[in-house]
């Protein structure tokens, strides 16, 4: 308690999905450590991490989870979506076949997160631009169609990583503040949309405690 | 910290164990008890290797099995196993000699046994990942963790009709519903935070513990785990839960979700470390 870390506004929790291999878990770290490790094992199972940035004129507080691209490292499905607002779904521009089957982890993440998440289609390792075998404009093109946001990331030189989170955790925050307003209107009296029934999306928490920023 | 064995009782033990591996079959059949109870002291690290491919049985399977390996060596993998294993297999032990350079000693035999397990139905072989690779590591015959150690390990045994995510939701279903009995108050809190155990036993049991727990207490629990069989591998997973989130007074800093999760991934090294952990299994 107390530390800049603890006061936040809100909490959303974000998903990495995408292949094995493709840098999710160096997305993770650059994110939240600055860190790139060019030997990182295999995830099995999940890991996460936190940070808390400003987005509008509030403190929001990431939480990451990124879990394991490989089949048979994961037995995780539901409980990894559960209550995600957010979700990156990765894949490596120099393989194509990472990008072929973003329509493969669309699906799940559809099937089991809330409709209403946002979703952003990434894709990472442009400092192997030299190798590419997925055009940017064919995978912007998808992007579009799709309704997803998208940007091309190198968690190696750090281009476009903060870049990448700020942007769903922003329009994650519009979101909840919408529909704030329209639980507002529907007089609704407190700003308790933690958990609004089943129909809206946990967007965010919040800590009675941290009220006070 | 490593626990130190004196060396008069670790040359004492050798000598035991010797005289039980050169004995084995009489040993197994009538003094059980005995090999286990030396299990939970600790195999000393000179006889490890040998000990394990008795316990696991994997010494008779590969006896039982000669010239197995070289055929189904000859055989080409699923291409498809082969990619994934090929983009896998150096990031398991990323700092472990053996897998640095692609074309390494250690990456090679993998390469080749794994496909061919894969082929032989044993799909899961995979699955072991870093385990296998702790196997090799200890200088153990490619044969012993393919024929044996993976059903034990790789959650085939008992569950051959399940998929390998079946299998470790219903492992972590059991855990949980044992957890209740061992610590009502950590079961209460994981109820409560809607923690599904696969976010937290995934990597513990489909590594057997490989990748959570001290390099020395890994050795220890593997020996207990080899004679003993999986129950072993709750048992530590009981005690983890149980010391991390058994009392009101661990619970006050794991409020949230998050919280405990952070918790269950950053065990306390006190409860890691050898001595106390083998005493409480």
């Amino acid at each position: 308690m107390g530390s800049a870390e603890e006061d936040y506004n809100f909490v959303f929790k974000v998903v990495l999905i995408g292949d094995s291999g493709v840098g999710k878990t160096n997305l993770l770290s650059r994110f939240t450590r600055n860190e790139f490790n060019h030997d990182s094992r295999t995830t099995i199972g999940v890991e996460f991490s936190t940070r808390t940035i400003l987005v509008g004129d509030a403190m929001v507080k990431a939480q990451i989870w990124d879990t394991a691209g490989l089949e048979r490292y994961r037995a995780i499905t539901s409980a990894y979506y559960r209550g995600a607002v957010g979700a990156l779904v990765v894949f490596d521009i120099t393989k194509h076949q990472t990008y072929d089957v973003v329509d493969r982890w669309l699906k799940e993440l559809y099937d089991h997160a809330e409709a209403s998440i946002v979703v952003m289609l990434v894709g990472n390792k442009t400092d192997l631009a030299q190798a590419r075998e997925v055009p940017m404009e064919e995978a912007k093109m998808f992007a579009d169609n799709k309704g997803l946001l998208f940007v091309e990331t190198s968690a190696l030189d750090s281009t476009n990583v903060e870049e990448a989170f700020k942007t769903i955790l922003k329009e994650i925050f519009y979101k909840v503040q919408k529909q704030k307003q329209r639980s507002s209107q529907s007089n609704t009296v407190s700003l308790a949309s933690e958990s609004p029934a089943s129909t809206a999306p946990a967007q965010a928490e919040r800590r009675p405690c941290c009220v006070a920023l | 910290r490593l626990e130190e064995v004196p060396l008069e009782v670790l040359r004492q033990r050798e000598s035991k164990w010797l005289d039980m591996l050169n004995n084995w079959d009489k040993w197994m059949a009538k003094k059980h008890k005995k090999i286990r109870l030396r299990c939970q002291k600790g195999i000393p690290p000179s006889l490890r290797g040998r000990a394990w491919q008795y316990l696991s049985g994997s010494k008779v399977k590969l006896e039982q099995n000669m010239g197995k390996f070289d055929e189904l060596d000859l055989l080409t993998g699923d291409p498809k196993w082969l990619d994934v294993i090929e983009r896998d297999l150096h990031r398991q032990f990323p700092f472990h000699e053996m897998f640095v350079s692609r074309g390494g000693h250690g990456y090679v035999e993998l390469l080749c046994v794994q496909p061919s397990a894969a082929m032989d139905g044993l799909g899961t072989v995979s699955s072991m990942g870093p385990s296998s690779a702790l196997i090799r590591c200890r200088g153990l015959a490619a044969l012993a963790w393919h024929w044996r150690l993976i059903p034990g390990l790789g959650y085939s045994l008992g569950y051959s009709s399940l998929s390998l995510q079946e299998a470790i939701q219903l492992d972590g279903q059991i855990l949980f519903s044992l957890l209740h009995k061992v610590s009502p108050v950590a079961y209460k809190h994981l109820s409560k935070q809607k923690i599904d155990p696969i976010l937290y036993m995934t990597e513990w049991f489909m590594c057997a513990f490989s990748r959570t727990l001290p390099w020395s207490s890994v050795l220890r629990v593997w020996d207990m785990f080899f004679c003993e069989g999986v129950k072993i591998i709750f048992r530590v997973g009981l005690v983890l839960l149980k010391h991390t989130l058994g009392s009101s007074d661990k619970l006050k800093s794991c409020q949230g979700q998050y919280e405990t999760m952070e918790r269950l991934r950053s065990l306390s090294p006190k409860i890691m470390q050898e001595a106390f952990l083998v005493q409480e299994v």
